[in-house]
C-alpha cells in the first residue's frame, strides 16, 4: 500500500527540527525509516507532517568523547558495524551491528531510531541497558538527558517526549577492565531476536566483578534489565558457575511470551544460556583489556 | 491535496528531474515515472529485497526509501550493469555468472541478487563463501535454495579477476581454475557437455580468454 498523503519538512540544524515539533501538529519524525516507511505504507502510521531529519548533519557521528561513547541520531547501523572504534572497544556494539536485520537496512537505519522506536525485539535497547547508556534528547526547553533505565515504557513507548528530538545515545568509555558481548537467537538470518542477551561486566584490580550489567531481548514488554542476575554477579570472581547461576536468575526475572518461535519454558532456557554465553565473551574480552593494558 | 516536489536522480549515469509526491516511494518512482521496471517489488514490509538499488555506491531497499531523500543521490539499478566498463558491450560478469551457474529460476529475484552482489565486490573482489552469503542475506529468494547464486557471484568474481588483469596489460597467468571445481580435467580435448548453448567447457588457452574475454558465448 501506498502511504497516505502527507507534508514533508526537511530541517538542516537540531534548532530547525524542534521548532518544527512544537509548532506543527500531527507530525512524525523520520530517520532511516527502516521502522517507519512500513508504518507509512501499512497506514499504521497517518501522520499530516513528516520531519524527515537526515539533512541534519550535525547528527552524524560516531566518536568517543569526554569519557563517552556518543552516538549522534543519524549514526547507522553499518557505521557501527564497520567503525574501528568500535571493534577494538565495544565487543557488545560490535557483537550487535552485524546481527540488526540485512546489510541493506543497516545501511539505513540509525541506531537512534531503533531506540526511539522501542521495539521490543530490538537489539540495541538491550545494549543500551547493559552499558547504563543515556539518551539525550533536544526539546523546546532545551536539552534533557533520559537514563536508559527510564528510557523504555511499553512497546513502541518511551518516555521521550512529543517535542523532543532524540539527539544523541551515550555510554561510558570502558574501564580499564572491561568487556561486553552480545547474544542473539534468531530462526534465520536478518531476523528479530527470539531472544537475546547483552552483559558487561567491570572487574577490579583484583579480578572480582564490580559491576554487571545485563540487558535482555524480546522477552518482556521492552527491553529490561536482568538486575537480580547483576547482584548476584558483583563482588564474585568470574566462573562458569557463577555465570550458570547468573543465567537462571535472568530466566527467572524474564518475562517471555508463547508464540511461535518457541513456549515460556523454551525461552527461559534460552535465555539462561544466551546470558551465560554473553557473559563469557564479557568476562574474555575484559580480561583482553587487562593484557593490553598492562603491554 | 496535492503537494509535489521536483527532485534530480541520476541513475545509471543519466540525469533525470522529475515530480514526485512526498509520499512517492521511490521504488515507485524508479518503475513508474522513469519507467525502468527492471527493479522488483517483492513485499511490502522491507522484507525481500528485490527492490535493491545502489544509492551512492551502497546497496539499499528502494521500497524503504521516500523519492524525496534520494534527491541529489546516484542511483544504479540493474539496467546499469551492461553499460560498465567491466561488461565490455555486453552481460556484465555477474549476469554472466547468474546465466553460467544458473543463478536464477524465475528471476525475480536477481536484480536485487544483482546489486547486492555488485555491492559486495566492488568493496570485496575477493570474497569467501560465507562473506557472499552474508552480503546476500537481504535478499530473498524462493526458487534456488542460493547455492547457485553463490557460484555466479563467486564466477563474476574470478571473471572481473580477469577483466582488470586484461585491463592492467598484464597476462593472466594464475591458476588453471577458472570456475567449475568439477569441470572434467581433460582440458585439451574438445569439451561438449551436450546442453544447447554448451559453454565449451574450460580453456586451458589462456590468452584466448584475457583476448576476447572468455569464450563463454
Ligand atoms: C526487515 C526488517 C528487519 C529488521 N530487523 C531488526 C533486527 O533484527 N533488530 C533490530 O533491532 N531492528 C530490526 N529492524 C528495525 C531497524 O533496526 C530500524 O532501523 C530501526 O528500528 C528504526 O531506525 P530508523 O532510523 O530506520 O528509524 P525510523 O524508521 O525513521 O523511525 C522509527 C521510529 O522512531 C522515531 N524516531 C526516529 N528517529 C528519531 C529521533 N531522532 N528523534 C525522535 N524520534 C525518532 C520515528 O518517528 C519512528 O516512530 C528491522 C527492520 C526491518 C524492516
Ligand atoms: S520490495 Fe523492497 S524489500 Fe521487498
Ligand atoms: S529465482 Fe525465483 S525468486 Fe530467486
Amino acid at each position: 500500500m501506498k502511504p497516505a498523503q502527507f507534508e514533508q519538512h526537511e530541517p538542516e540544524t537540531v534548532e530547525e527540527a524542534v521548532s518544527l515539533l512544537e509548532s506543527l501538529d500531527d507530525r512524525a519524525v523520520l530517520s532511516g525509516g527502516q521502522s517507519m516507511v512500513p508504518m507509512l505504507r501499512f497506514r499504521l502510521a497517518v501522520p499530516e507532517t513528516i520531519i524527515d531529519i537526515n539533512r541534519i548533519e550535525s547528527l552524524d557521528y560516531l566518536e568517543e568523547d569526554d569519557g563517552w561513547l556518543t552516538i549522534g541520531a543519524l549514526a547507522r547501523h553499518a557505521d557501527v558495524e564497520h567503525s574501528e572504534l568500535i571493534a577494538e572497544h565495544y565487543g557488545s556494539f560490535a557483537d550487535t551491528a552485524p546481527l540488526v536485520a540485512d546489510p541493506q537496512i543497516r545501511n539505513r537505519g540509525t541506531v537512534a531510531g531503533a531506540i526511539a522506536q522501542a521495539d521490543p525485539k530490538g537489539d540495541w535497547g538491550s545494549v543500551l541497558l547493559a552499558h547504563e547508556g543515556e539518551v539525550v534528547a533536544q526539546g523546546p526547553d532545551g536539552e534533557r538527558v533520559i537514563p536508559a533505565d527510564e528510557f523504555f515504557l511499553l512497546p513502541y513507548d518511551t518516555t521521550l517526549d512529543e517535542n523532543e528530538l532524540l539527539t544523541e545515545l551515550r555510554v561510558p568509555t570502558p574501564a580499564p577492565r572491561e568487556g561486553s558481548a552480545y547474544h542473539k537467537l534468531k530462526r534465520k538470518v536478518g531476523d528479530y531476536a527470539m531472544a537475546g542477551s547483552a552483559a558487561r561486566l567491570v572487574l577490579d584490580d583484583e579480578g572480582r566483578i564490580e559491576q554487571a550489567g545485563i540487558g535482555l531481548t524480546a522477552v518482556d514488554i521492552t527491553n529490561v534489565r536482568a538486575t537480580d542476575a547483576e547482584d548476584h554477579l558483583e563482588g564474585e570472581r568470574p566462573s562458569s558457575e557463577l555465570f550458570k547461576r547468573a543465567g537462571e536468575l535472568a530466566a527467572e526475572q524474564s518475562n517471555p511470551e508463547s508464540d511461535e518461535h518457541g513456549d515460556v519454558e523454551y525461552k527461559e532456557r534460552m535465555v539462561n544460556v544466551l546470558t551465560q554465553r554473553a557473559l563469557g565473551d564479557a568476562a574474555e574480552r575484559a580480561g583482553l583489556v587487562k593484557q593490553r593494558v598492562s603491554q | 491535496m496535492t503537494n509535489t516536489r521536483e527532485i534530480t536522480l541520476t541513475v545509471n549515469g543519466t540525469e533525470h528531474t522529475i515530480d514526485v509526491e512526498p509520499r512517492q516511494l521511490l521504488v515507485h518512482a524508479i518503475r513508474e515515472e522513469l519507467d525502468m521496471t527492471g527493479t522488483h517489488i517483492g513485499c511490502d514490509t522491507g522484507n525481500c529485497g528485490a527492490c535493491t538499488v545502489l544509492k551512492d555506491g551502497e546497496p539499499i531497499k528502494s521500497c524503504l526509501m521516500f523519492a524525496t531523500q534520494a534527491d541529489g543521490s546516484e542511483l544504479m539499478t540493474v539496467e546499469g550493469m551492461e553499460d560498465l566498463p567491466e561488461a565490455r558491450g555486453d552481460l556484465h560478469p555477474l549476469q554472466e555468472g547468474f546465466r553460467e551457474e544458473h543463478g536464477l529460476q524465475c528471476g525475480y529475484c536477481t536484480p536485487g541478487m544483482l546489486m547486492s552482489g555488485k555491492a559486495l565486490l566492488d568493496e570485496n573482489p575477493d570474497p569467501s563463501e560465507e562473506e557472499i552469503r552474508e552480503a546476500i542475506s537481504g535478499n530473498l529468494c524462493r526458487c534456488t535454495g542460493y547455492q547457485n547464486i553463490v557460484r555466479s557471484i563467486e564466477y563474476a568474481a574470478e571473471e572481473l579477476e580477469e577483466v582488470a588483469a586484461a585491463d592492467g596489460g598484464t597476462t593472466v597467468a594464475s591458476g588453471t581454475d577458472t570456475s567449475s571445481a568439477d569441470a572434467p580435467s581433460a582440458f585439451d580435448s574438445e569439451f561438449d557437455c551436450g546442453v544447447e548453448n554448451c559453454c565449451g567447457g574450460p580453456t586451458t588457452d589462456r590468452n584466448h580468454d584475457a583476448d576476447t574475454g572468455g569464450e563463454h558465448k
